[in-house]
């Protein structure tokens, strides 16, 4: 919101420079972003008076204007078609900056250069409104009033002297949006005291209630409703000081009457709302509930269709306005209009935000009501308009007001224990210390005993319900930067960084010379279905491109690969450690039950080995690389306890799937992407992926270790090649090895494969190292052949292997 | 000098041209580009030389220095070096050995936690998928109140949404043990606003709780600043700014001195000169009810950190969509 210097000094007084101000309330929790200096803004214009008008000797839609600018005079070639000679205008001097181009879509800046144009010198520019930024007009050049004074600055003419505040309101505070509320901090900051400028009405002698009446139909949605009717009421532009005092807080003026009603909203922060009585049926005003489906036609012109429970305000027939948010255009403040309605309401903020969040319309009104507005403003606010009203359009104010106000809100008192105040902030203040505190935001003290504050709050606080409010303003007031710091912090407890083995696993892969990546989550529909299960959809997606959760890490490493591939990336070696989403099967959808995530870690390799070098042959990643990084990891965090186990379970993204088991319990897989999957994603090398669950694998996390002592006794190691069928896979060989080979068995090494002539077509030959290791002796050579001869015999009737001589 | 510098030059294309082993190699290098050598002689003599003189002199002395190194390295590792070495080129390049890299939000992540453990800290994480109780109302977010506005959300139905900020973990936490709780909850969070440079629909924060008897806001003071010395150093100035968070009152923002342009100005601090690091506050006690803690025993502060920002000051990443983009490009910089 935008607040006035000048505005702010008619309800305070303040002494403060605007810095020092910007930065007080700032530090009371009024933010103050930026403001701006008026008087410094279209620097470079002055008021001028045209002295002549000549026709341009080479164009015939320009002139020449001699221009008087106080102590020199100007020649300023013009365009416009409205100069003409003794108007006083605005005129851009040499250096100035423009703000709108007129003649440039978008209207950007641009600076005054003297030029020819067209063979003719201008030393300098008269400006249209819409140049100005003042208006919108741009079909002619602005005239000023006759009494204008040539050479006076712009900023002066126009009594531009003003500060302008750009304060950010906190979602608690509804009453700082207005000059009041503002004023009142300000007091607050500086101990002087804000006061409510003073009503004058002259009430006639005819009294209200024979020309209007008001009917609560919701006594909840409208807790007040007060009305004050005018008649003879003349509409016209209102006079400069009230238009530049909108204009300068960002507001277009209109006419008197919608001016005032605004200029009184932006000081109490009451919104309020004038309707032409002559078009309000029976003059009488009934707010009720909408019905499902109703239409209205708002002053904007559009039509919008209303939810029941929306309030509306109505005469004896229709709806003439949205309750809070707009009004109608059937009964319009117009050049004609003579008599009017003039409502300052209470309504629910819950009924005004719904309404105005399902209508997709929020105005100031509306942003008023929904932070709730003070109550007990309805009629002050009501009769400052009155006062208004009067002053600019000579209006007769009928006598008395109808104010409908059935439960009149009590006067509320709130307690605050000095020690708990003291407690919370680790303060030592007194009783007396902390009612000056409260005291500066206008609470007065009530009562008080050694320990409490009981203190009335005034009717504009309704954020202050409980006693941790009142320790928040004591904070305020006190000065957060005056609490103390305390550093002696109280390390009780030991705390054990990390629970699972994620951070472990993160630095083995990097270690490793993986890459770690962070993918969004959301991601659009046809990367979410590519998954096994159920994706959970956005109800209210910002984009096409995040509809949906991912229910695997994969689909978006596809997308970084792309990413990569097309900006020259050869080859890839990454990792992310993310959450998967899903929705459970028959879920009823509303309940956290309903759905379920999972922590996954995902390795990809793709495209070139990382082994270029001039002295090796370049090759790709294969899915042996790939099952070589996930065994050296289970290896190293789970030992012995896991099998990764060849098995095509038809993965959907997926071929050449091996399984990945931990004691048992299925952890995840690792396989070859499906090349039409690739395609895709336009990726034409071989990808493979693997995706392991991290909460499995925390399950079995266990990071205690336990030392077991070395052997003192020598290994024997035995090569021994066996000759299979090519079909037989390797692991059933070494599973027959290891299982003959028994406990002495400490290691099986495969050293060579081949397959060719010399060992008959259609069959392989397995070479293995063997070592056997004892525990409490030294083997000798008989106990080593006759495990070795079990070995050859069991993978012979196992494998129908032969031994390769 | 300039006559030394050329002198030198000549002396040592001599010299090198006399080299016959390895010996005569070393001599040449402590010669010429020892610690105590004639180049670093000169390089000392260069202090008693008028300022205005030095930058031409120490051009041409480095150049003199990088002519030097190049030729003596060239001839060190030709074959002239011989002697009982294999004669393999020594300069021909290693065989790589792939190079991983942390996600810089992960580091930050991290080095949070590290700072955080040593205050006494564990780590505490929560659902993506929240439900309305757990992100607004147990954090007293009345019904349709404009602090709801606050934090534009993505639903998934009428109640299930996608967590808006880390703090429903507070509640998790509260109701899963008795106090003392003293955690951080690092995690992903999302928003319903269009993707920039500036904002995001997805980010990660770090949430912090501590709840026990008698926490005060002189602790949360104290823990905070311990936290920015440790993170950002210790000369960095700090304030403390009212503002509004529903479950936290008081509730504070923390600012620092800007370590971009200490105070100077710049575009990241708004030429204001202070930077918004986190939001904090003591626990509201509608919040310590809804975890479970009774208020007129218990109290506690609570404090978020946006992830990406912490980065943004830390390494100067100024588009936060970069983060998530994943260019190897990126990512092999930190």
């Amino acid at each position: 919101m935008k607040i006035s210097h000048q505005w702010l000094r008619t309800l305070v007084p303040v002494m403060l420079s605007p810095e020092k101000l910007a930065e007080g309330l700032s530090m009371l929790g009024l933010e103050i972003e930026r403001f701006e200096d008026q008087g410094k803004r279209l620097d470079g214009f002055v008021v001028g008076e045209v002295r002549s008008v000549e026709k341009h000797p080479n164009a015939d839609k320009l002139t020449v204007c001699q221009v008087a600018v106080g102590t020199q005079t100007l020649q300023v070639v013009c365009g416009a078609p409205n100069v003409a000679s003794g108007q006083k205008v605005v005129v851009g001097l040499e250096g100035a900056t423009v703000p709108r181009d007129q003649h440039a879509t978008g209207g950007p800046p641009f600076v005054l250069r003297r030029a020819k144009i067209r063979g003719v010198e201008s030393q300098g520019m008269i400006c249209s409104e819409y140049e100005l930024e003042m208006g919108d007009d741009r079909n002619g050049i602005m005239i000023l009033h006759s009494s204008a004074k040539p050479g006076t600055p712009h900023a002066r003419h126009f009594g531009r002297s003003d500060v302008i505040y750009d304060v950010e309101i906190t979602a608690n505070r509804g009453d700082w949006l207005s000059h009041m509320g503002v004023a009142r901090e300000v007091a607050a900051l500086t101990g002087k005291k804000a006061a409510i400028p003073a009503v004058k009405l002259r009430e006639s002698r005819e009294h209200v209630s024979k020309h209007a009446s008001v009917i609560l139909g919701d006594k909840h949605g409208c807790q007040r409703y007060v009305a004050l009717v005018f008649r003879n009421v003349r509409i016209g532009p209102s006079p400069m000081w009230l238009q530049n005092r909108l204009m300068s807080v960002g507001v277009r003026p209109i006419n008197n009457v919608v001016d005032a009603t605004n200029s009184v909203m932006l000081e109490t922060g009451q919104p309020l709302h004038a309707f032409d009585n002559d078009k309000v049926g029976g003059h009488s005003i009934v707010v009720r509930g909408a019905k499902d489906g109703e239409a209205f036609t708002t002053l904007d012109g559009k039509t919008r269709t209303l939810k029941a429970g929306s309030l509306l305000i109505c005469d004896n027939q229709r709806p003439i306005a949205i309750a809070g948010i707009m009004g109608g255009l059937n009964s319009e403040i117009s050049d004609v209009t003579t008599n009017v309605l003039l409502e300052s309401a209470w309504f629910d903020p819950v009924s005004i935000r719904r309404t105005s969040r399902y209508l997709g319309l929020s105005t100031d009104a509306s942003q008023r009501f929904e932070r709730s507005v003070d109550i007990d403003t309805c009629l002050y606010a009501a009769q400052r308009a009155g006062g208004l009203f009067q002053e600019l359009t000579g209006a007769e104010v009928l006598k008395g007001a109808i104010d409908v106000y059935p439960k009149k809100r009590k006067q509320t008192l709130l307690k605050a224990r000095i020690s708990k105040i003291n407690a919370i902030l680790g303060t030592n203040l007194s009783v007396t210390r902390v009612s000056a505190l409260l005291g500066r935001l206008g609470l007065e003290v009530q009562s008080s005993t050694a320990d409490s504050v009981s203190l009335r709050i005034p009717s504009y606080r309704r954020d202050l319900i409980q006693e941790i409010d009142l320790v928040e303003e004591v904070a305020r007031m006190y000065g957060y930067n005056n609490i103390d710091t305390e550093t002696s912090a109280r390390i009780g407890y030991a705390a054990r960084a990390d629970a699972g083995p994620e951070d472990d696993v993160r630095n083995f892969l990097v270690g490793g010379g993986f890459n770690e990546i962070v993918v969004n989550s959301l991601q659009k529909r046809s990367l979410a279905l590519l998954g096994e299960e159920q994706p959970v959809e956005v109800l209210n997606p910002v984009s096409v491109d995040m509809e949906m959760l991912r229910t695997s890490l994969i689909p978006g490493a596809l997308e970084v690969l792309e990413h990569n591939f097309n900006r020259g990336a050869k080859g890839m070696r990454l990792f992310e450690c993310g959450k998967v989403f899903w929705r459970v099967a028959g879920g009823s959808e509303d309940a956290l039950e309903d759905y379920k995530e999972e922590q996954r870690l995902l390795l990809v390799l793709t495209g070139d080995h990382f082994n270029r070098h001039h002295s090796e042959k370049q090759r790709k990643y294969d899915i042996l690389d790939l099952k070589g990084e996930v065994e050296g990891l289970l290896a190293k965090f789970f030992l012995d306890k896991c099998r990764l186990i060849p098995y095509d379970n038809g993965k959907p993204l997926s071929v050449d799937n091996i399984s990945i088991e931990i004691q048992g319990t299925y952890a995840g897989f690792l396989g070859r992407l499906r090349k039409e999957i690739g395609a895709k994603f336009g990726i034409e090398e071989e990808v493979l992926v693997a995706e392991l669950s991290v909460d499995v694998l925390s399950s079995f996390w266990n990071k205690d270790r336990k030392f077991r002592s070395l052997n003192r006794f020598p290994s024997v190691t035995r090569d021994l090649a066996f000759v299979v069928a090519a079909n037989v896979p390797q692991g059933n060989v070494e599973q027959a090895i290891r299982e003959a080979g028994g406990e002495l068995l400490s290691g099986v090494f495969l050293f060579d494969l081949y397959s060719g002539e010399q060992v008959g077509v259609g069959n392989k030959s397995l070479a293995y190292a063997l070592e056997f290791q004892p525990a409490d002796r030294t083997l000798t050579d008989e106990e080593v052949n006759g495990i070795v001869s079990k070995i050859i015999r069991h993978v012979q009737s196992a494998c129908g292997a032969s031994v390769r001589g | 000098m300039v006559e030394k510098i050329r002198h030198i030059k000549e002396q040592f294309e001599a010299d090198l041209k006399g080299v016959e082993g390895p010996a005569d190699l070393e001599a040449l290098r402590i010669k010429y580009l020892s610690r105590k050598g004639l180049i670093a002689q000169l390089f000392d003599q260069l202090k008693a030389v008028a300022p205005p003189d030095r930058p031409p002199l120490g051009r041409s002395l480095n150049e003199l220095r990088a002519f030097v190194q190049n030729l003596f390295e060239s001839k060190s590792s030709s074959a002239v070096a011989g002697g009982h070495t294999s004669g393999i080129d020594r300069s021909l390049p290693g065989r790589p050995r792939p190079v991983g890299t942390k996600h810089p939000l992960t580091q930050t992540i991290e080095e949070l936690k590290r700072i955080f453990a040593g205050m006494g800290f564990g780590v505490a994480v929560g659902p993506d998928i929240e439900d309305e109780y757990h992100n607004f109302t147990a954090l007293n977010f009345p019904p349709e109140h404009p602090a709801r506005d606050m934090q534009d959300t993505f639903f998934i139905s009428k109640n299930i949404l996608l967590r808006t900020h880390t703090s429903p973990v507070q509640i998790r936490v509260m109701k899963s043990r008795k106090p003392p709780v003293r955690v951080i909850m690092p995690g992903r969070v999302y928003r319903n606003e269009a993707v920039s440079a500036r904002s995001h629909v997805l980010f990660h924060q770090l949430e912090g709780l501590y709840v026990d008897r008698h926490v005060t806001m002189s602790e949360l003071k104290g823990t905070l600043v311990s936290f920015a010395h440790q993170y950002y150093g210790s000369s960095v100035k700090y304030k403390f700014r009212p503002t509004f968070f529903p479950f936290t009152e008081p509730s504070a923002d923390m600012y620092i001195s800007c370590i971009i342009c200490n105070q100077k100005g710049c575009a990241i601090c708004k030429y204001n000169g202070w930077l918004e690091i986190l939001g904090s506050g003591m626990v509201h006690p509608n919040v310590l009810k809804h975890g479970g803690c009774d208020p007129e025993k218990y109290s506690g502060f609570a404090f978020g950190m946006g992830i990406e920002r912490m980065a943004l000051l830390r390494y100067g990443i100024d588009d936060i969509r970069l983060y998530f983009e994943n260019d190897l490009r990126f990512l092999k910089q930190f």
